[in-house]
């Protein structure tokens, strides 16, 4: 395999450079400040085309030697001169996370049927790891709030949303939830979630179609990637009634 | 300011006084307020062995946002107290404050699993205020619409009712039937769910194309779904011993507290609101009133058979529809602004849940001076605590499947 690495490689490492002039038992300093990275030997990828890659191993084996240069900017520097994948844990992690989005069961009202619908059969929203509906919030990642919000379910919904562990999301399901909907005007209902708890995807329709509500999940999973989530930014809104 | 005000203390978790309410062993009282009945009072104390269990207002199988506040010894539920009013969204009063046309989106909502029923019943109101001769055609489309939503909503019963008894399967089959009728629905009127279909003297636009094909399709196999649906469930062992002799409701009973719909056909008395009390063109209809549970009282499994027999009534009405369809206009003609004559008129429907009726009073403007509800739901939750005395946790939320209530229309 053209990635293995050879000697010359071993050679001009920053390990290899540090020696003299330090403590022993700490760890060596090289020029670059960069510690001496952790190698693993590549045995489980390799190119179809090597000739895309430069056929020498390089002589830098840790991504930060490379900030600023125009090295960065080629698929060369990023996976074909290391024999490890540059990546972050995070980045996995985010990946994980999106492509399971386990919501809580919690209906409230008319969309709650069409979330049911969404689930079952006909559109199967198991298809993109959507599916296990958790009955208790310690289990759940997403709130799909499905339903006309009442001023006596507000309480009960806020101290659901808190007791979801975070990383967490909120998706807005139906006009109802988005901004009051058909049931505005009544002296009973809150004027869109948004008003109790921050929402990250909005699902406007009365009630909309259980193929808008897959849509809204997938947007939900691009927001969880870029880590765009709203949970943290801000707590508990003015309008949470008390003692309900 | 006097000169021997002493500085203020703020409190600090070394303070006593703050551990005070805090103690461990302590709980708070149930309910936070001394009673304010005697029902209350009795309820909330507690006997030898008692607990407190609180079901809701989130639960998987509360039919909606219901809590349940349970009183236990062991096993066994002692009492119950149900706590309404989650879904409380105010429609009486959005429906005075909108006029006649605005009424039927504002009804739709309702009880969300049949809501073309919601329609109906205020619909029928007004037109009986506003003295309108509805068009056959309209009224035949209106029963054919309707007897395919009792299906759907038959259909969603039975799956409910197999979940709270732990059965996954049988709601997958359910939401197939349901999707296929209420896609043929929303060929028809636009929406999947809160239809917005019907108009005072009529209903909103001639069948279609699309529809009649989709219904047409779902016609050829709708028995024969039917029957192998009813296999997934009436012939399983376990299905059948927690539903039988659990949650009598008996002739008696029923009549007393009010029961109508399916229940008290499954309690043994025949009231059906169709045939009781015709309207529309039912009376032109060929469909049975299956009853049950003649001897000795309705269980959950007579409750949940009559169902089943009903869709297959319901099918034998949507096939007599189809061929007896009469050609005409669909709505009558009307003024756009609608301002009956002072008057009072109730309309009552039979809805899959029971008899559903409203009640206007109209001051001879364009709103209704009081609109009333009634829900044959609000009625049947009345029973839970009645029949929920000495039986098992577990078969709280079974009884209450059976008796398939939405809490749409409980809390209106």
């Amino acid at each position: 395999m053209a990635m293995t690495p050879d000697g010359s490689a071993d050679a001009v490492g920053p390990a290899a450079t540090s020696a003299a002039g330090n403590d022993a038992g700490l760890v060596a300093a090289s020029p670059s400040g960069v510690s001496s990275p952790i190698i693993v030997p590549n045995t489980l990828w390799s190119s179809v085309n090597p000739g895309a890659y430069l056929s020498t191993a390089p002589a830098y084996t840790h991504l930060r030697e490379l900030e600023g240069s125009d090295l960065m900017l080629s698929d060369t520097a990023r996976w074909g001169q290391l024999d490890v994948i540059p990546t972050k844990a995070d980045i996995l992690i985010d990946l994980i996370r999106m492509n399971s989005l386990w919501p809580l069961l919690s209906g409230l009202a008319c969309c709650a049927i069409e979330m049911m619908s969404a689930a079952t059969s006909k559109n199967d929203m198991d298809r993109w790891g959507m599916f296990p509906f958790r009955a208790s919030p310690r289990q759940a990642d997403v709130l799909i709030v499905a339903g006309t919000l009442t001023t006596k379910m507000a309480g009960p919904l806020v101290r659901l949303w808190e007791q979801m562990p975070e990383p967490k999301w909120v998706v807005a399901m139906g006009d109802c939830t988005c901004s009051g909907g058909r049931y505005k005007r009544s002296y009973s209902t809150i004027e869109g979630i948004d008003r109790v708890m921050p929402v990250d995807v909005y699902v406007p329709g009365c009630p909309p179609r259980p193929e808008g509500l897959i849509y809204g999940m997938m947007k939900l999973g691009q927001l969880v990637k870029e880590r765009r989530g709203h949970w943290d930014e801000h707590r508990i809104g003015p309008n949470v009634p008390q003692d309900v | 300011m006097t000169a021997n005000a002493e500085p203020r203390q703020h409190p600090s978790e070394d303070d006593p006084r703050i551990m005070l309410h805090g103690q461990m062993g302590q709980y708070e009282q149930v309910p936070p307020y001394p009673p304010r009945t005697e029902r209350e009072a009795e309820f909330y104390t507690l006997g030898d062995g008692e607990m407190f269990l609180n079901m809701g207002p989130q639960h998987p199988s509360t039919h909606g946002v219901l809590r349940v506040v349970l009183k236990i010894s062991g096993e066994k539920v002692v009492d119950l107290d149900p706590v309404l009013g989650y879904l409380h969204r105010g429609v009486e009063k959005l429906c005075e404050n909108s006029d006649y046309h605005h009424i039927i989106s504002q009804i739709d909502p309702l009880e969300y699993v049949s809501s073309l029923f919601m329609e109906w019943a205020p619909v029928m109101s007004v037109e009986k205020l506003m003295d309108v001769q509805v068009p056959r055609r309209a009224e035949y489309i209106r029963v054919l619409t309707g007897e395919l939503l009792r299906v759907a909503s038959h259909a969603l019963f039975q799956g409910w009712m197999a979940l709270d008894l732990g059965g996954l399967t049988p709601i997958l089959y359910s939401f197939i039937e349901r999707d296929e009728i209420v896609e043929a629905l929303a060929a028809l009127t636009g929406q999947r769910m809160l239809f917005n279909y019907f108009r005072v003297g009529g209903v909103n636009g001639d069948l279609n194309h699309e529809f009649l094909s989709r219904v047409g399709d779902w016609m050829s196999r709708a028995l024969v779904q039917h029957e192998a649906n009813i296999g997934l469930l009436n012939e399983n062992e376990i299905f059948v011993r927690r539903m039988r002799g659990i949650g009598r409701v008996d002739r008696d009973m029923a009549l007393r507290m009010g029961v109508t719909g399916p229940n008290i056909r499954a309690a043994g008395v025949p009231f059906d609101v169709r045939r009781s009390h015709p309207y529309s063109v039912y009376p032109e209809l060929e469909f049975n009133v299956p009853v049950r549970g003649a001897n000795g009282g309705g269980d959950s499994l007579d409750r949940y058979l009559l169902r089943l027999d009903e869709v297959r009534e319901s099918i034998r009405i949507i096939d007599q529809c189809l061929h007896e369809m009469p050609d005409g206009p669909v709505m009558a003609r009307l003024p756009r602004l609608m301002r009956p004559r002072p008057g009072r008129a109730w309309a009552a429907v039979e809805s899959p849940r029971g008899l559903f009726g409203t009640y206007v009073i109209s001051d001879g403007t364009d709103q209704p001076f009081r609109f009333r509800i009634h829900d044959p739901s609000f009625v049947h939750l009345q029973l839970v605590g009645m029949l929920m005395k000495d039986n098992l946790i577990a078969d709280t939320m079974a009884v209450m499947a059976s008796l398939d209530p939405v809490m749409g229309g409980i809390d209106k």
